[in-house]
């Protein structure tokens, strides 16, 4: 009798999934807690694939967009006056300036071409979801940038090298930008693209113009002359190096 | 899905890059009315935008004269190889005629160009972080854009062109023959594109050399001699 009615409430233990694809798709689930400020900024950190779910539901789309681009905004600018204490002067208010200008203007020229991208890769998603998919990218990538702004904090006031704290700065903008990266990835995923190449592409071209972008709002660290220097032109890598060089 | 691809553009041009079987089945049977001048529109509007950003780095005037050029160069492939397309697929037997040959060529550089334009801002912010010509390392930066537009005009081309070979296994009479006509073609349209190009030169234009819609002597030579020339020049040979 025990054994009958022990096998007719049998229920199966769940199959854990080994598909990378399935494990790509976790957290694609209805946001919980509402459309906050201080929801998104913990859903963005532990289920951000619920912010992209309600994004592609059409559900408060413009105030998730506008909330994450409010996020991204002041984790920039927080993180911009942290990198401004390392020449104080103008810096401190010319850095985060530049920042957000410079990381939001990216993501401007970079949205038709990762919409496009996207769409070859065969994801059937909405424009403002695409849209949306970018402002998360930048929300999470200023939100850990914030994260590592106190180590940067320490940097900057205890090296006087330029060229190290631009170097620092640039490794901790690409770590960041990775995690961002992957959450379109898993987006992309999650909404049912197939091809990841091409979205491997547009990630490269927008971390390249990202790259350029801080040589062409330079200076962002150290102080000089002029508060923008648009006259002369160069490609990120020659800058760079003609900083390494003047600091030998 | 409408019946005519204008009443929403934006739709229909993400459709094509999806790869919406349906959307480009009902164009080559003719039921939507309005394909052929919606490709011719895609056409336009990408090349046009982003030929205009490869001529900026030389001014506003070769940016117009670049963004005539790029859309023209298409039209004209596809005008002199119309004929040739469709006997070729015909006797590849693929069962695809004249008309079809031109609509799946037509979709094909339609997505091409809808990269093309989405690439354009891109390609803007990278013109305007560009030295004026004439400046310091004039020539290492003419080689830089040059490879820069090169080799993404190449991987735009590169993409549409693997959705349309997708298209044209579908709609052949056999795979084996779909794919035989796509690389017939796209021969044949690489082969006259490039000297196309070639007479319509310039577009990035050389240092020392003076910005103009055309070279004073645009059918001197071919794209083949030019080729061939650097090949020797390089190489000593």
């Amino acid at each position: 009798m025990t054994k009958e009615i022990q096998s007719d409430t049998y229920t199966p233990p769940p199959i854990l999934s080994n598909s990378p694809k399935q494990d790509l798709k976790q957290g694609y689930e209805p946001l919980e807690g509402g459309c906050t400020l201080p929801n998104l900024i913990n859903k963005l950190l532990k289920k951000p694939l619920s912010i992209v779910y309600e994004l592609e539901m059409k559900n408060n789309v413009g105030k998730i967009t506008c909330l994450l681009l409010l996020i991204a905004t002041m984790s920039f600018s927080v993180f911009g006056i942290v990198v401004g204490t390392f020449s104080w002067d103008v810096q401190i208010w010319a850095a985060p300036l530049k920042i957000v200008f410079g990381l939001l203007f990216s993501g401007l020229i970079c949205l038709p071409s990762l919409y496009i991208f996207t769409c070859m890769g065969g994801l059937d998603a909405k424009f403002s979801t695409v849209s949306g998919m970018l402002c998360a990218l930048m929300a999470l990538t200023g939100l850990l940038l914030i994260g590592f702004a106190p180590v940067v904090w320490l940097f900057s006031v205890s090296s006087t090298s330029t060229t190290f704290l631009g170097f620092l700065l640039i490794i901790l903008w690409v770590i960041c930008a990775c995690f961002g990266l992957s959450l379109v990835f898993r987006s992309g995923h999650a909404l049912g693209m197939a091809n990841a190449g091409h979205f491997a592409v547009w990630g490269l071209i927008f971390l390249l113009v990202t790259l350029q972008m801080t040589t062409t709002l330079r200076p962002i660290i150290g102080s000089e002359e002029e508060l923008f220097n648009f006259k002369e032109k160069k490609f990120f890598l020659t800058y760079w190096s003609d900083q390494v060089m003047e600091e030998q | 899905m409408s019946m005519n691809p204008f009443a929403n553009p934006l739709k229909n041009a993400a459709a094509l890059c999806r790869g919406k079987k349906q959307l480009l089945t009902d164009w080559i049977e003719g039921s939507h009315r309005g394909s052929i001048p919606f490709c011719i529109a895609l056409i336009t509007l990408g090349c046009c935008s982003y030929g205009f950003t490869i001529g900026l780095r030389h001014g506003w005037e070769m940016a117009s004269y670049v963004a005539i050029k790029l859309p023209f160069i298409i039209f004209l492939t596809l005008f002199i190889n119309g004929m040739l397309n469709a006997m070729l697929s015909l006797a590849l037997g693929s069962g695809i005629g004249f008309r079809k040959s031109f609509q799946f060529l037509l979709t094909g550089f339609a997505i091409m160009s809808i990269i093309l334009g989405a690439l354009s801002p891109i390609s803007f912010f990278a013109t305007l972080n560009m030295p004026k010509p004439g400046t310091l390392d004039d020539t290492t930066w003419h080689g830089a854009n040059l490879l820069l537009h090169t080799s993404l005009i190449a991987y735009a081309g590169i993409l549409a062109h693997s959705r349309l070979l997708h298209y044209v296994r579908d709609f052949a009479d056999s795979p084996s023959a779909g794919t035989h006509t796509f690389l017939a073609w796209l021969t044949g349209n690489l082969f006259v594109g490039a000297q196309i190009s070639w007479i319509l030169r310039p577009y990035f234009v050389s240092p020392e050399l003076e910005v103009e819609f055309l070279r004073v002597d645009p059918f001197d030579g071919s794209f083949y001699e030019a080729v061939f020339r650097a090949i020797r020049n390089v190489t000593n040979f």
